[in-house]
């Protein structure tokens, strides 16, 4: 995989290329600011973006904006945003075109994990953070969310942070099988369309996880 | 000085004597003597110009006004006195006396000068000057014009009017051609001098604004009827066929107006300030007559009764005097204050009035600015409050005022003791009237002085005010400092550490097992050192606020625990502090109500309008909740009243809670 570093911390930029480098992956470019990054996208057209949110030049979620940007300028490039903080709002705004991932940046410390969430965005799946998903998915009692089972609920926090169900029954330590219909159980008694490839049901689960709050 | 009192008395008493003279010589006159109609016409106006003349001229000498009316007395008594001699030189005494046709002949032809003294007044009424230089060529015409009619008149040949018709001219004639030439010439430019007086006075009126123009007015009308008397001539001329009676009558009522007019504004309107001295003078005149009277009653009857012990009778007497003497000089200075000094008496009266309505709650000390503008009638009126922390002045909202550059304004200081309390700014005219601003200033100080105080209070409850709001943010700003280093650089570096101890563990391979267990269990004492703190920027300042509260509060929402209906509707980004604050009130309010309203659903909305941002926090709870002292909705009221804001908070027992708050927001 070709991708683009961009991360205003030299020590942490140079942690993740070398992360990323023993791992066999090509770190095409390496830059410290939002600018420099849409430039660098420009040039090399690289396979993933990992960019941190608050970079400069206005050091709020300049990240975040360039994400947006090269989305809409190149589709193909997939975008894992990296934060020191978890905030719901571009995790469900990028969410829905696949080949996205929003993780907290202490994630990386988990090496192989993290590898695997990036590999499957820039393959065109999603990676949304756990506690991105459980602030989502946290105190629902009274509506459909509350018919869950503590299974089904297990299975849906994985299916919302992007999680394919071969993924699911490996963290879980289930059979393909078994999650499918856990899987199938949680779509319809939340009212979701079935069958929908693994970014769009990632986009469903979030929108209707963050519509559920905020109506 | 002693000069001018002289002439002006000498004035005063010429006059008088012209009036006696025409008497004496009427009676003199026998059969051949006037009726009593010409001089029932004359006297009046003689006497109002003389007194109202001979009170102006010695009270301010310097003004023309008392002159030019003791002149106009003057002339008004040559013209009752002249035809009277006339009369009784000619036509009674045998031989004629001299000075008989000199008198004939003014009687006739010394018209113009009746109207010399009208108009001069007009000219000059109230100052003695002329309204502006300007009207110094209007005034020099005027006075040719009149010079120029009277010797037209003096020297022509027509026959005297009767009944001196036979009298023959003391005076040689003009040439015919020139009289000709002049006569319509010197009319024509006494009409526009006559026109030119009401002119004058309108122009005046026109400028004037309070008691000037109340002054004004009565002089006004009157010389509104200068013009008026062309057109009485001209009718008199066209019904009689001469210029008689008619005309006669209008010029005495205007001889009588004009003294008239302004003895009223002396009198009522404290024009040159005269007032006091009348007022003062009658005021003593009748206490002794009243004292002289009770004096003579009370020995009277005790002579009576006690039997001619004259002794007895004094005593009682004077100690009647003497304890009537102060209730009876208060009653009568108060008539006559009433009567003569209206403005004075009544400003006090509306001053007192104030002070009754200030200590009754129903007026508020503020209004002081109000009550004297009105008092003194000068809408311009301002008063400047001294603050002495400030060391300057300020108006009554508290804004300072520049007393220095305050071009065009009179200042008037009022002092406590020596510590001043403010000062009136008031149009310079009122200066003409010091003992009415003196009195309206001095009755309305204890008003003054606790205004002074409550502005100066207010002055330093928004001082008190705004240094809460910029102690509250400095400590948001340094509250996000302390958040940007917690995530920026703590949290980063740690991040980092993990990273090289992850690329150390790589590097060992497979071959040291113990040392890359001892890897793993420190990273992920990281990692818990990380999630500590996030949690603790996160407590510090809501990172989701750096993009506004739209965001902010829908991740708010996104992590309540209870499902959250948010309606929010604030377009644009508003001041971070006022985001701040009603971030907090959301987010203090959601925490209360997960903790104590167990409630189903809670509602959250902010909304902009009209300057003013709403937001509202309200749940289907439990109700019952309190600001006490301490608690966190104690905490975010400050914050909110900070920043100029309300924040209110209903909860019945039972009934939900529903906490709001409005900003100030442009």
């Amino acid at each position: 995989v070709r991708l683009i570093i961009a991360e205003d911390e030299t020590l942490l930029r140079e942690g993740l290329t070398r992360l990323f480098a023993d791992a066999g992956e090509e770190v095409v470019a390496r830059v410290g600011g939002a600018g420099e990054l849409l430039a660098a996208v420009e040039r090399h057209v690289p396979d993933l973006v990992v960019t941190d949110v608050r970079m400069p030049p206005d050091l709020t979620d300049d990240g975040a904006r360039a994400a947006l940007r090269i989305r809409e300028s190149h589709p193909a490039v997939a975008v894992l945003l990296l934060s020191q903080y978890v905030e719901t709002r571009h995790a469900v705004a990028l969410a829905g075109s696949g080949g996205f991932g929003y993780l907290l940046k202490q994630r990386v410390l988990d090496v192989a994990e993290f590898l695997d969430a990036a590999g499957r965005v820039a393959r065109g799946g999603s990676a949304i953070d756990p506690e991105v998903v459980s602030a989502l998915v946290g105190g629902h009692t009274g509506d459909a969310l509350g018919e869950l089972t503590p299974r089904e609920r297990e299975v849906l926090a994985l299916m919302a942070e992007g999680l394919t169900n071969s993924g699911i029954a490996k963290r879980l330590w289930l059979t393909d099988r078994t999650v499918e219909t856990h899987v199938r159980n949680v779509l319809m008694k939340l009212g979701l369309p079935a069958g929908a490839d693994d970014h769009r049901r990632v986009l469903a689960v979030l929108t209707y996880l963050h519509a559920a709050h905020v109506q | 000085m002693a000069l001018g009192r002289l002439l002006a008395w000498t004035g005063a008493c010429v006059a008088l004597l012209l009036a006696v003279a025409c008497v004496a010589f009427n009676l003199l006159a026998g059969d051949h003597g006037e009726s009593v109609a010409g001089l029932a016409l004359g006297l009046p106006a003689l006497l109002g110009a003389a007194a109202v003349g001979l009170l102006i001229a010695r009270r301010r000498p310097a003004n023309a006004v008392g002159w030019v009316l003791l002149a106009d007395a003057v002339i008004l008594g040559f013209a009752i006195a002249a035809p009277a001699y006339a009369r009784y030189a000619l036509l009674e005494s045998s031989p004629p006396l001299t000075g008989g046709r000199l008198a004939a002949l003014w009687d006739t032809e010394g018209w113009p000068a009746l109207f010399a003294g009208v108009v001069a007044v007009a000219y000059l009424f109230p100052d003695g000057r002329l309204p502006s230089p300007r009207w110094r060529a209007v005034a020099l015409g005027a006075v040719a014009a009149f010079t120029g009619m009277l010797v037209v008149t003096l020297f022509r040949s027509e026959p005297l009017d009767p009944p001196f018709r036979q009298v023959e001219r003391p005076l040689p004639s003009l040439p015919t051609t020139l009289l000709d030439i002049l006569q319509p010439l010197m009319l024509a430019g006494l009409l526009a001098a006559l026109i030119g007086g009401a002119l004058a006075i309108r122009a005046r009126l026109k400028r004037a604004t309070g008691i000037e123009r109340l002054q004004l007015r009565w002089l006004a009308w009157a010389c509104a009827l200068i013009p008026l008397t062309i057109i009485v001539c001209l009718i008199d001329d066209l019904v009689t066929g001469r210029i008689g009676a008619v005309t006669l009558v209008w010029l005495a009522l205007v001889e009588l107006a004009i003294p008239a007019a302004i003895g009223i504004a002396l009198l009522r309107h404290g024009l040159y300030e005269l007032d006091r001295l009348v007022a003062r003078t009658v005021a003593w005149t009748g206490l002794t007559a009243l004292l002289a009277a009770v004096y003579a009653l009370t020995a009277l009857a005790l002579g009576v009764v006690a039997g001619g012990d004259s002794n007895l009778a004094t005593a009682g007497a004077t100690l009647t005097v003497a304890v009537a003497f102060k209730p009876f000089r208060d009653r009568i200075q108060r008539l006559v204050d009433h009567r003569f000094d209206r403005v004075r008496y009544e400003a006090l009266q509306t001053v007192e009035r104030f002070l009754q309505e200030l200590r009754a709650g129903t007026a508020a000390p503020e209004d002081v600015g109000a009550v004297l503008r009105a008092v003194l009638g000068d809408p311009t009126l301002e008063v400047a409050f001294w603050l002495p922390d400030a060391r300057a002045y300020v108006d009554s909202t508290g804004h300072f005022v520049d007393l220095e550059h305050d071009a065009g304004r009179a200042h008037t200081p009022v002092r406590q003791g020596t510590a001043p309390v403010a000062v009136v700014r008031h149009d310079p005219r009122l200066g003409a009237r010091p003992q009415l601003l003196e009195a309206v200033i001095a009755a309305a100080g204890l008003a003054l002085e606790v205004a002074r105080l409550r502005v100066q209070v207010r002055r330093q409850l928004a001082e008190v005010q705004d240094s809460r709001a910029r102690i509250l943010t400095a400590g948001d700003d340094e509250r996000r400092r302390l958040e940007r280093d917690l995530h920026d650089g703590a949290q980063q570096r740690l991040v980092s550490i993990g990273l090289a101890m992850r690329h150390a563990q790589h590097e060992l391979t497979e071959r040291d097992d113990t040392a890359s267990a001892t890897l793993d269990a420190a990273v992920k004492e990281l990692e818990i050192a990380i999630d500590d703190l996030r949690a603790t920027a996160r407590g510090l300042r809501p990172s989701g606020l750096d993009a506004g509260l739209t965001p902010a509060l829908s991740d708010l929402a996104a992590r309540s625990a209870i499902p959250v209906q948010l309606d929010v509707d604030v377009h644009g980004r508003l001041d971070s502090k006022i985001e701040t604050a009603a971030y907090f009130v959301a987010c203090e309010a959601l925490t209360n109500v997960a903790k104590h309203a167990d409630a189903a659903a809670v509602a959250v909305s902010a909304h902009r309008h009209n300057g003013t941002l709403l937001i509202a926090v309200e749940d289907d709870g439990v109700g019952g909740a309190a600001a006490t002292s301490g608690s966190g909705l104690e905490g975010i009221r400050d914050r909110v009243e900070a920043h100029g804001g309300t924040l209110s908070l209903d909860s019945p027992s039972g009934g939900g809670t529903r906490v709001r708050a409005e900003l100030p927001c442009v």
